[in-house]
């Protein structure tokens, strides 16, 4: 509402206010009302059944609260967000419970945006801390420059001591570690692209720790599509938001939304489709960039997004590319992401693996691996992280392998964390299956560089 | 059995209850009768509007006038009952400037405070209006729950020393020549408390004077005692949304017409209305192409309406009068004011005023000026003190809002526990008792259900529109077996399984004209919860009498896109389970 007196008497038609009184065309998300969201639930509670904190903590609301209840309460003037918000992980595992499309997840990241804008004070060591996490990809180049000091440093006791006293981050975890040469560094090395082609081409949407700290599941995505012969394009990105969604820290998610929307539209026009290797960067600019943000190319960007393997079992014969490959007897225990659940893709990896001779994936069940990211990175999750995470923890020790296989890079560190497995990224598998022997330079490099 | 008493009011809606306030705070000794609940009548079945006076400005405006300062008083006297939204007079570009201007002009003329907006000003306050709407007026409507305004009036009368007895009907008025000095009243359940399962009792209750303020049945009461009183009861749909769409008060800026206004109330928003003139108050049709006509006719101002879910309709009758031979024919035009008929000048008949026409917004200085008359009838002078002395629950609100307190309850559900209860949240609200929340879409805790009971007996309704609780989007689908079971241990399972029937069928009555999209879903997870978890399903067409109302039911709005064929074709499928 307008604060400027005005005189009532006036009389005439507002069509000359629109000279001096500028109208937010897109409100913030923070201000979105998503009252009319909660149209849509009749209270059955299948997302509080599915919702892996509130399995674990009983002071958890769970999601129906936090989303439509909640909303339905709200006034518009109303700003004080329930702090049981910032239990939610984030796993968006409401999202696809939910028979009768609520729009969970949007309910909980627009209310989280204001619960941190208006109830969560930016000097608090909790507000520092979370913005520390979710902007883990600015410290991540300085770590990557001096990549032994800094894997050195954070595996310091005293700097895990520091951690979680000062700023409230588990010292229970290991940091992970950083690659010596990050991804867009042995790209340019590289030289780019080998493939060029203008009929098939993709736009690699990296994430930040497939740069930063493994870099080998990207050489492998750029090594899958070059075999089928695709122009692989690596453009300019920020992080994709996801960790800033989870700690409600939505402008600094604009920003870097507002980068890789402009970034990955260029793209589009340059012909190619954006895929993603990391499960959350792509469910991040599929659902979150257009239920949160309005850019100009959001819709186009996020309708053209795919996952990097889910887009060559679409456009490729993949399956068939792999009958008949084989590795040497690898065995894995394989964990589905909550984030690849969402979009529809839990079963997708058991299958291929299974058209890899020597190659036995076993489904660890649908349970959540529980650190959604850096939830279970706070010190006050921690626990609860590791209860949701226990399903899983048994079953891939009762599973018969000993290495890991999931997409999510912060569902592997759980699952590392949970057993001491190492962990694999389905695409490193699948390049093993399809350019094993094919010993080309940069598959050299990459086992000089262990 | 019977009583005596100085003043008998009949009727508690608004009016009864004002009155019964305003005697007994001047220290008259006050009996209260009314038929089944407070609110039942017309009270409980309106809009939720509490005027500014602008939709009087042009045709009414010695209503317009008296609305105004009634609402600024019931601000200060019942700030727990209003919420002060603000109220918009919204013009589209088919709408006449004449008018526009007319209703600008008439709200100054009335004293009413109001500011013209441009198009994008008035979207900027409400964002789902039309891309095309003109420009608006804003005015100081607001928004009141008729429920708690009407319940805080008979608590107040109570505690000035009333005795209030629901579910008392008036079966006979006492008549000696000319003079009328009692009623008979039945009660459904002997004096007291409501008690469902105790057997009914008549009681004889004299008065030194009797007011019958029974609105829109103020001519079935007087016929009791032969007297005539030509109340044009006139009907009007509303529709509650499951949502708020607005949080002002949306009017349509135009003379008249149906479907003009959204009220948003408390978790939802209602949509009014229609005026029909009726010729039963308690028997008329409820008819499917009111809701139609008017989602359709109000999406035109908030087009998001049309794909919105409702959550029920209900029916109110207004009980308009006019003097004899004044003879308007449509009903919108019949006046709003209301009229003092004292049957001494009128019928010759002493010892009886009927109260007819007014609205909920003037309640109180209709209250006031019956009050003076029954006053000057019995020779007493006292003055009136209902515009200064707060209602219960609205003594000190700021500081209430100020406090930080939230009882231990989540933010929202705090929020809202506090704004019902006004300056009585501590009392209720503080307990070392377990405090869950029992009715999850209205954020209604067992305290302030046990409170509630604790003021109305078994009567689930009672409870009902004290707190709200089975109001929201599942309508009790979910709570209503566990405000049941609140009833236990003071009262027995048979008591506890009526009470529970009661309000199931309450507030299955206005889902009838609510049955598509996502309500129906809701409809059908509430059956099966309820068949599964109290095994309430058995079929009732299979029973010897059953009597389904079929055609109450909507077949739905052909406009909306069914999630189901279950919305499309509910009316036959019922039907094929019926004939089997």
């Amino acid at each position: 509402m307008s604060d400027t007196e005005r005189p009532t008497d006036d009389g005439v038609p507002g069509t000359e206010d629109d000279e001096f009184e500028p109208v937010q065309v897109f409100p913030e998300a923070a201000e979105m009302d998503l009252r009319p969201g909660a149209d849509d639930c009749y209270k059955c509670s299948t997302c509080d059944t599915n919702c892996p904190v509130a399995e674990v903590d009983d002071e958890f609301p769970g999601p129906k609260f936090q989303g439509p209840e909640q909303w339905r309460l709200k006034r518009q003037d109303d700003h004080d967000i329930d702090d049981s918000v910032m239990k939610c992980s984030n796993c968006m595992r409401c999202d696809s419970a939910c028979p009768s499309e609520v729009p969970l997840s949007q309910m909980h990241n627009t209310a989280r945006g204001e619960y941190v804008e208006e109830n969560m004070s930016t000097f608090s060591r909790e507000y520092l801390r979370n913005r520390l996490l979710a902007n883990y990809r600015r410290l991540a180049p300085l770590a990557a420059t001096f990549p032994r000091t800094a894997n050195f440093v954070m595996g310091l006791s005293a700097t895990k001591w520091i951690g979680e006293k000062v700023l409230g981050i588990t010292s229970e975890r290991e940091f992970p570690e950083f690659a010596t040469e990050t991804f867009r560094e042995w790209w340019t090395k590289r030289g780019g692209a080998h493939v060029e082609s203008d009929e098939n081409r993709i736009a690699y949407f990296h994430g930040c720790y497939a740069n930063y700290n493994t870099p080998e599941v990207a050489k492998a995505l750029v090594r899958v599509y070059e075999h089928f012969g695709y122009e692989v394009m690596v453009p300019e990105q920020s992080c994709s938001g996801t960790p800033m969604f989870a700690n409600g820290t939505l402008e600094d998610a604009r920003r870097a939304a507002e980068t890789n929307v402009e970034a990955l539209a260029a793209a589009l026009e340059d012909g190619a489709d954006i895929v993603a290797s990391c499960s959350s960067c792509s469910m991040s600019i599929r659902q979150e960039y257009p239920e949160l943000f309005d850019f100009e190319d959001t819709a186009a960007v996020a309708e053209n997004t795919w996952d990097a393997v889910e887009y060559l079992r679409v456009h490729e014969d993949l399956e068939g590319e792999l009958a008949g490959t084989s590795v040497d007897s690898a065995a894995f225990a394989y964990h589905a992401p909550c984030h690849s659940r969402n979009q529809g893709l839990d079963g997708q990896t058991i299958e291929l693996m299974s058209a890899i001779d020597g190659v036995e994936a076993h489904d660890v069940g649908d349970s959540c691996s529980g650190i959604s990211g850096t939830y279970g990175w706070k010190a006050e999750h921690y626990e609860t992280s590791m209860k949701i995470g226990e399903e899983m923890f048994e079953h891939m020790e009762s599973a018969p392998a000993e290495t890991g296989l999931t997409e999510c890079p912060t569902c592997s560190m759980q699952m590392e964390h949970g057993t001491g497995y190492e962990i694999k990224h389905t695409l490193e598998v699948i390049e093993a299956a399809l350019l094993e022997g094919d010993h080309d330079a940069d598959r050299r490099g990459r086992q000089e560089a262990r | 059995m019977a009583t005596d008493t100085e003043v008998l009011v009949l009727g508690g809606g608004s009016t009864g209850c004002g009155i019964a306030r305003d005697l007994a705070m001047r220290g008259l000794e006050v009996t209260l009768v009314e038929r089944g609940n407070l609110t039942d009548g017309t009270t409980g079945r309106m809009h939720g509007l509490l005027h500014s006076g602008g939709r009087y400005a042009v045709s009414d405006q010695a209503s317009a006038t008296e609305c105004i300062e009634e609402n600024e008083i019931l601000r200060e006297i019942a700030g727990h009952c209003v919420e002060e939204t603000g109220g918009l007079f919204v013009q589209r570009p088919e709408d006449a400037d004449d008018y526009f201007r007319e209703k600008l002009e008439g709200c100054r003329d009335c004293g009413i405070p109001a500011r013209v907006l441009s198009g994008r000003e008035a979207r900027e306050v409400e964002p789902y209006l039309a891309d095309d709407v003109k420009r608006a007026i804003e005015v100081p409507d607001a928004a009141v729950d008729p429920f708690r305004l009407c319940v805080a009036n008979a608590v107040d009368a109570e505690n000035h020393g009333t005795r209030i007895e629901t579910h008392a009907e008036v079966i006979d008025l006492l008549r000696d020549g000319d003079d009328i000095y009692g009623v008979e009243v039945r009660h459904d359940s002997g004096p007291g408390k409501r008690a469902h399962g105790v057997a009914g009792t008549t009681e004889e209750i004299t008065a030194d004077y009797v007011v019958n303020a029974t609105g829109a049945w103020a001519g079935q009461i007087a016929a009791l005692a032969d007297l005539e009183i030509a109340v044009r009861p006139s009907k009007g749909v509303m529709t509650i949304m499951n949502v708020r769409q607005v949080d002002t008060v949306i009017n349509r800026c135009r003379p008249k017409g149906d479907a003009d206004i959204v009220v948003p109330h408390e978790t939802t928003a209602i949509l009014g209305t229609t005026d029909e003139e009726v010729s039963d108050p308690d028997d008329y049709p409820e008819e499917e192409w009111e809701v139609d006509e008017m989602i359709d006719t109000l999406s035109e101002l908030v087009p998001i309406l049309e794909e919105a879910r409702t959550i029920r309709s209900f029916w109110g009758v207004r009980p308009l009068y006019e003097p004899p031979g004044t003879g308007t024919q449509d009903p919108t035009d019949i006046t709003r004011d209301f009229f003092l008929l004292d049957h001494a000048e009128r019928d010759g008949v002493s010892g009886l005023s009927s109260i007819v026409g007014g609205k909920l917004t003037t309640y109180r200085a209709m209250a006031e000026e019956i009050s003076d008359h029954v006053c000057e009838k019995l020779g007493v002078t006292a003055s009136c003190a209902t515009a200064d002395e707060p209602l219960p629950g609205s003594e000190n609100i700021e500081a209430l809002e100020a406090g930080m307190d939230d009882f231990g309850l989540r933010s929202p559900v705090a929020r809202r526990s506090k704004q019902r209860l006004g300056s009585r949240a501590r009392e209720v609200l503080e307990t070392d008792a377990p405090n869950p929340v029992v009715c999850q879409c209205e954020g209604v805790t067992r305290a302030e259900i046990r409170d509630a009971i604790a003021d109305s007996g078994s009567d689930l309704n009672a409870v009902r529109i004290r707190t709200r609780a089975s109001m929201g989007n599942c309508q009790g689908g979910f709570c209503c077996g566990t405000m049941a079971s609140e009833l236990h241990p003071e009262y027995d399972e048979a008591t506890v399984r009526s009470a529970l029937d009661e309000l199931v069928q309450e507030r299955w009555k206005g889902q009838r004209h609510a049955l598509w999209g996502e309500q129906l879903s809701q409809a059908m997870l509430n059956y099966a919860l309820h068949a599964t978890t109290m095994n309430r399903d058995r079929d009732p067409a299979g029973e010897e009498d059953a009597s389904l109302e079929y055609d109450a039911f909507d077949g739905g709005r052909p406009a909306a896109e069914p999630r189901t064929d279950g919305g499309k074709h509910g009316r036959n499928a019922s039907r094929d389970r019926g004939d089997h």
